[in-house]
């Protein structure tokens, strides 16, 4: 880090390599888009960059970034125009050997992975980005107060509510 | 851990993201020797210029779908290109200044391709412009802040295409019409252009029958590679 913020561009690209996935899905998850959640990212990365002089090395580096990231992801989607939603699917299940489910029990693990995505959806966008961003990108709560622009305290709040949403839809 | 949460927990592994790109950045060198409170004038400063320029350009009727920054440029895409007029290369640069003045401005030395005869200098808002007959009229910039603000029409018809000066990057801006737009002159339509910087200064390069190759020509010479 220190060597990134004197200036060193190939310490700062390891640093960026470190979180470059996490950057483009979380992108990805505020955009709906690849295209527009790459712009995103590279802008992101650029403006961290330019940034980084202002940012306290004694503090964690990847929610610095994210909330960056976040931030020039919603600008994109807002320029857009783009309906909020998750824009995911569940990977079909690929199994093979003797230990591999029946086609029944296939059946079902799509079927539950099915569900719990469109119970997702279903869910008001600031529960559901709570969720996906804790749930899905498996961030943690500072992490994820970061990338939403709130108080740790209120990603908890917000998941326990978001959790307890989905209980009530799924009956 | 109770069991929605388990399911949530797993249904991570399983998801079908999009590819992940490959790592592109294109960095700037930084400038970390600017004390602390000076740097906040310089920013404060660079985002008032940056302000002035978008709003000479009616943007609201338009969504900005890509901005890229290079330098002192800003380089928007946009799904509708605002009004802007037909004007010369040489109008809007403002006075004539000589070489010391210009370099004053721009904190740096003014860098010029081979030249078979002395240049007018111009200074209008931090920027030194001098036009250049290659036979055909090519326009040069030099300037220190955000001083331009670039709109280009979406889609294909205008390509935006980062390329190599020597050891700098650089974009050039061919094709269909593009607006360019200076604090408190009107935007104008812009041709061909070829934008780097180098050090602190960004360099910009304009002409309607500008191409690539003479672009990179002149480019290589200013930056004496």
């Amino acid at each position: 880090m220190l060597r990134a913020q004197r200036g060193d561009e190939r310490a700062f690209e390891t640093l960026v390599r470190e979180h470059w996935e996490t950057a483009f899905r979380l992108a990805y998850l505020i955009t709906h888009s690849a295209a527009d959640a790459e712009d995103a990212t590279q802008e992101a990365f650029v403006k961290g960059w330019r940034a980084l002089g202002r940012f306290r090395p004694s503090a964690p580096f990847r929610p610095w970034l994210l909330r960056i990231v976040a931030n020039e992801a919603r600008n994109r989607r807002r320029s857009s125009g783009r309906r909020a939603h998750l824009a995911i699917r569940a990977q079909a299940v690929q199994v093979s050997g003797d230990a591999a489910p029946s086609p029944e029990e296939l059946v079902v693990a799509e079927d539950v992975r099915r569900r719990l995505l469109a119970d997702l959806e279903r869910l008001p966008e600031q529960a559901r980005m709570v969720l996906a961003c804790r749930y899905l990108l498996e961030l943690s709560e500072v992490e994820t107060a970061a990338a939403l622009g709130v108080r740790p305290g209120t990603v908890k709040s917000r998941t326990a509510r978001a959790i307890e949403q989905m209980r009530r839809h799924r009956g | 851990m109770a069991e929605l949460e388990r399911e949530l927990r797993g249904l991570a592994a399983e998801l079908e993201w999009p590819p992940t790109p490959p790592v592109v950045l294109r960095l700037e060198p930084q400038r970390h020797r600017v004390g602390r409170r000076r740097a906040v004038w310089l920013a404060l400063a660079v985002a008032a210029v940056a302000l002035v320029a978008a709003m000479s350009v009616p943007a609201s009727r338009s969504a900005i779908l890509r901005v890229l920054h290079l330098g002192g440029v800003t380089v928007e895409k946009v799904d509708v290109l605002p009004p802007a007029q037909q004007r010369p290369l040489a109008a809007d640069l403002g006075p004539e200044v000589d070489v010391a003045t210009a370099q004053a401005a721009l904190g740096s030395a003014v860098r010029l391709p081979r030249l078979d005869r002395p240049l007018e200098l111009h200074l209008r808002q931090g920027v030194v412009s001098a036009l250049l007959e290659t036979p055909a009229p090519v326009l040069l910039s030099e300037f220190r802040a955000n001083a331009f603000v670039l709109k280009k029409i979406a889609g294909s018809a205008t390509s935006v295409e980062w390329l190599r000066i020597g050891r700098v990057t650089g974009l050039w801006i061919t094709g269909a019409r593009h607006l360019v737009a200076l604090p408190a002159v009107p935007p104008r339509l812009a041709g061909n252009v070829l934008l780097w910087q180098s050090g602190p200064i960004t360099y910009r390069l304009e002409g309607k029958s500008l191409d690539r190759q003479a672009a990179l020509r002149l480019a290589a010479e200013i930056e004496g590679t």
